[in-house]
């Protein structure tokens, strides 16, 4: 394997031409920490980001943070922590699904766009990337976007490079906006429900005035006595709906105390606070009940993105067809569902359910086998496909950044 | 004019009455205008100093209507300018001479309340305000709230990527809506995300919200809405210097407070605003913050305390704290009335919309002050201080020659401050043609390309909205081609794979 580790941008603009002129593609990387996930890429040329990693600004009252691509993204959190900020977004560590070592760069976390249990309330990374140097594949450096929080000038390609996997330019430099963390949370707990009773008490809780930042179930399938992470919430005998609310303590034990009254048709509700309940929603955002060195580790995981109040149904008949254990966040919105391996991770089964719903389905965790086999990005309708495909090339029409990364069978 | 338009094309214009009929033979009735005086009230949008009667103005109103529109006039070259309520303040929807209007005013219904799944799915002539009236008896409201919102359609806010006083909070009209059904050039129908917070694929409903009409023309759309937050009350305060203004916003942030909206007005607003609603604002006062927090009353109670002590904190000369639904909507009143205030005192405005960070206003003031004695022109700064999105207005007397020229001088002279203080040109008002020719203030010829490059992905033959955002057109095949650099490397030296 030929690795280039890049220093600059300038570094970044050679090894694009000269794959250009090699018509050898290449595979983007910060620590390789999410190289798992998506179609394995026929190359063994890759440039490694994980050098160019300076923070270049912090502007705690401006709300926005400027590093390089390759910044650690733990470190970069730690330096925002200090000054009481965070990412509204909550990035997902993808390493305890993927069993791999450390939470990646920043680069690496837009690359991918997972975002966490607070999308409801704050939106995902897209959201939040302000603006943008990357090198496209005419190894060509442009920017976009800016270091203001409000901003139209030209066409938005920030939203194009999140969530794009590498495919489109490869990220030098990168604008965030952060936000304030919040002084205090509530989390009530209701114990019990089936999926469906879940969904709608999650329903109502956002439906409701009282600005709830999570709203997750966890079936009692996916609690096991061995999830350390999930302890504080007891027994594992029964499912556990949890919904959050966050903002000053007056303001959070208020609201906490209101909606535990508006919830009382579905139950006894509890309370956890603070640290046990910030505990609680980083176990969930990560995925922990899935995670590779647990009991399901063995297992390929989904993530399904669909209408919330669809969740609980669409989730009780994957789990149902599938013998898999699922979890929700987003207030159904967001489904993990961990499958008995098959040769397909249960593609039928799951995009079946999935589709009619109105929803897509991400494989994000199987083998290498299984991801040259099944598609792992959710298959587009034609019209929009050939789109998607129009834009790849006008970033990239060489098709050398990350190829076949996205679409199987295109990786030669 | 100062800013040229692509040149009309006269083999089009030939063919003018041939345009009229087939577009009759697509959308019968009344749906096709091309009588010189009914076409009229379309010559212009918000910016109002350009005016062009278009070729013919046709108002479909289904998609299927849309989409033989569209293929119809790309199988002939013939250009479109889509159009919404025409409140835009950049000329995004000004026609071309040789171009068909298409505007999207008969797309009025709301096709689905799903107070479920928190959504509204609506058709894109629905007014802003609409959405919120229509689900406002179950709590619910649409966020962004952009000042034309009474008039202004949400099919518009997508393609400008509409702001307002409570995006600081709230986000903009992308962080706001969930999926779309648009109507590509070539006349294809695609559907793009809908319920679910996230689309599958690259966020195509990212790129076309703000993509001012260039990219495809949307006719449903799916938005996110919101509960009502139980209460909100301001703070109006005043300050003896800008600075001090400043810091106060700067310390609010710090403080970990995002309000619902944080506004300032300077001197010459007040005083205008004043003038014009009686909202009982201080005169002897640099500054004026308009300051709103929203939420349950006992957070918005220790939020306004904090707010007030860090005011204090940064020498506020007067502090008033609104005590009712009426007070809070009389504070507001003068800077919700800032522009037609400013429209009493002087004959014409130019208003600009430049964004700042937020530390670096007063140097922005000083130098827009500095402009001002310059160019021998007054000018009024309304500001969203808590995201350092600037709107000065330049006053101007249009009659006199050359103060028109004058004013857009000066306008692209603080635009030009506002990106060397690392801004940008425009907060929430968009390029179209008013910042066109201002875009390589802010982006190089390579950036420019890129973005180019992808508009050809939705509309390679450049007739969707020519003339706008961008100030040189290039041909797709030309933006295409890769330099292969092969052979002749740069840096021969350089090991490569």
């Amino acid at each position: 394997m030929d690795i280039r580790k890049v220093r600059d941008a300038a570094d970044v603009e050679q090894a694009v031409r000269a794959a250009i002129a090699a018509e050898q593609p290449l595979e983007i990387i910060g620590h390789g920490s999410r190289r798992e996930i998506g179609h394995p890429m026929a190359t063994n040329a890759v440039v490694d980001l994980s050098a160019l990693n300076a923070v270049v600004s912090y502007e705690p009252n401006e709300l926005i943070i400027t590093v390089e691509a390759g910044a650690p993204l733990a470190d970069v959190q730690s330096l925002i922590d200090a000054r009481n900020q965070q990412f509204a977004f909550e990035p997902v560590d993808t390493s305890v699904l993927l069993g791999t070592k450390g939470s990646g760069t920043i680069g690496g976390m837009i690359g991918v766009g997972l975002a966490g249990s607070r999308r409801i309330k704050s939106g995902g990374v897209r959201d939040h990337l302000l603006g943008a140097h990357a090198v496209s594949g005419f190894g060509d450096s442009f920017k976009t976007g800016g270091k203001v929080v409000k901003n139209v000038t030209g066409y938005d390609l920030c939203k194009l490079l999140s969530g794009s996997w590498g495919t489109l330019a490869v990220m030098t430099e990168v604008t965030l906006k952060v936000m304030p963390k919040p002084e205090a949370e509530r989390t009530l707990i209701l114990r019990g429900l089936d999926d469906v009773a879940a969904n709608r008490a999650m329903t109502a809780a956002l439906g409701s005035p009282f600005d709830v930042s999570g709203a997750a179930h966890l079936p009692n399938s996916a609690l096991r006595p061995t999830d350390a992470a999930l302890a504080p919430l007891g027994a594992p005998e029964q499912a556990v709906t949890l919904l959050r609310l966050e903002g000053i303590a007056a303001s959070a034990a208020h609201r906490a105390a209101s909606l535990a009254k508006a919830l009382a048709p579905y139950g006894a509700v509890e309370t956890i606070e603070d640290a046990v309940s910030l505990s609680i929603w980083s176990a969930l955002r990560d995925v922990t009940p899935f995670a590779a060195n647990g009991a399901l580790g063995a297992w390929p995981v989904w993530r399904i993105v669909c209408p919330p109040a669809s969740g609980g149904a669409l989730g009780q008949a994957v789990a149902r067809e599938t013998g898999g254990d699922v979890i929700y966040d987003w207030g159904g919105g967001l489904i993990w569902v961990a499958v008995p391996p098959k040769a397909d991770a249960q593609r039928a089964q799951v995009r079946g359910r999935v589709e009619a719903a109105g929803g897509h389905a991400t494989l994000i965790r199987a083998s290498e086998e299984v991801r040259r086999a099944v598609d792992v990005f959710h298959p587009q309708p034609r019209g929009l496909a050939d789109l998607s495909e129009r834009v790849r090339q006008s970033f990239d029409p060489k098709n050398i950044l990350n190829r076949g990364r996205l679409t199987r069978g295109t990786a030669s | 004019m100062a800013i040229m338009m692509p040149a009309a094309d006269q083999a089009v214009l030939s063919r003018r009455s041939e345009i009229v009929a087939a577009l009759r033979a697509i959308v019968p009735g009344e749906g096709v205008i091309d009588s010189a005086a009914e076409m009229l009230a379309y010559e212009s949008d918000g910016l109002t100093a350009y005016r062009q009667p278009p070729m013919v103005v046709v108002l479909p109103d289904t998609t299927e209507q849309v989409s033989q529109v569209l293929k119809y006039c790309h199988a002939r070259g013939i250009k479109v300018v889509p159009r919404g309520s025409g409140t835009s303040l950049s000329g995004g929807a000004l026609p071309l001479a040789d171009g068909v209007l298409l505007g999207l005013g008969k797309f009025k219904r709301i096709r689905e309340i799903d107070f479920d799944n928190r959504v509204v799915v609506t058709e894109p002539g629905v007014t802003n305000l609409a959405i919120s009236q229509a689900v406002a008896h179950a709590g619910f409201y649409y966020a962004p709230d952009p000042s034309s919102q009474i008039a202004c359609s949400i099919g518009g806010n997508v393609a400008e990527n509409s702001g307002g006083v409570h995006c600081l909070k709230y986000g903009m009209t992308t962080n706001n809506v969930l999926g779309c059904e648009f109507v590509l050039m070539n006349g294809e129908v695609l559907r793009i995300g809908g319920k679910s917070a996230e689309n599958a694929g690259y966020d195509i409903m990212g790129i076309i919200t703000g993509s001012e009409g260039l990219l495809g023309v949307i006719t449903e759309i799916t938005v996110r809405i919101l509960q009502k937050p139980e209460t909100a009350r301001a703070l109006m305060v005043g300050f003896a210097e800008v600075e001090a203004a400043g810091e106060c916003v700067a310390r609010i942030i710090g403080a970990g407070i995002i309000p619902g909206g944080m506004e300032m007005m300077d001197k010459p607003a007040i005083h205008a605003a004043e003038a014009f609603v009686h909202a009982g604002y201080p005169l002897d006062v640099e500054a004026l913050l308009i300051i709103e927090l929203d939420g349950p009353s006992i957070e918005v109670d220790e939020l306004i305390r904090r707010v007030e002590t860090i005011a204090q904190g940064c020498g506020s000369t007067s502090c008033q704290i609104s005590s009712s639904e009426a007070e809070r909507n009389l504070f507001w009143a003068g800077r919700k009335a800032a522009f037609p205030a400013v429209g009493r005192i002087s004959p014409d405005y130019l208003c600009m919309d430049g964004t700042i960070p937020r530390g670096a206003l007063p140097k922005a003031l000083a130098r827009i002050r500095e402009l001002s004695e310059k160019y021998q022109l007054g000018v009024a700064n309304v500001f969203h201080a808590g995201d350092g999105n600037l709107h000065p207005l330049i006053l101007y007397d249009a009659n006199k020659p050359g103060e028109m020229a004058r004013a857009e001088a000066f306008g692209a002279d603080i635009l030009r401050c506002c990106v060397e203080l690392g801004g940008v040109l425009t907060g929430e008002h968009g390029v179209g043609i008013e910042k066109r020719d201002l875009m390589p203030e802010m982006f190089s010829e390579i950036d420019l390309n890129q973005q180019q490059r992808l508009k050809c992905a939705f509309d390679p033959q450049g007739l969707l909205n020519p003339g706008k955002v961008f100030p040189t057109l290039h041909r797709c095949a030309e933006l295409g081609r890769v330099h292969v650099h092969g052979g002749k490397l740069a840096f021969s030296d350089i090991p490569r794979f």
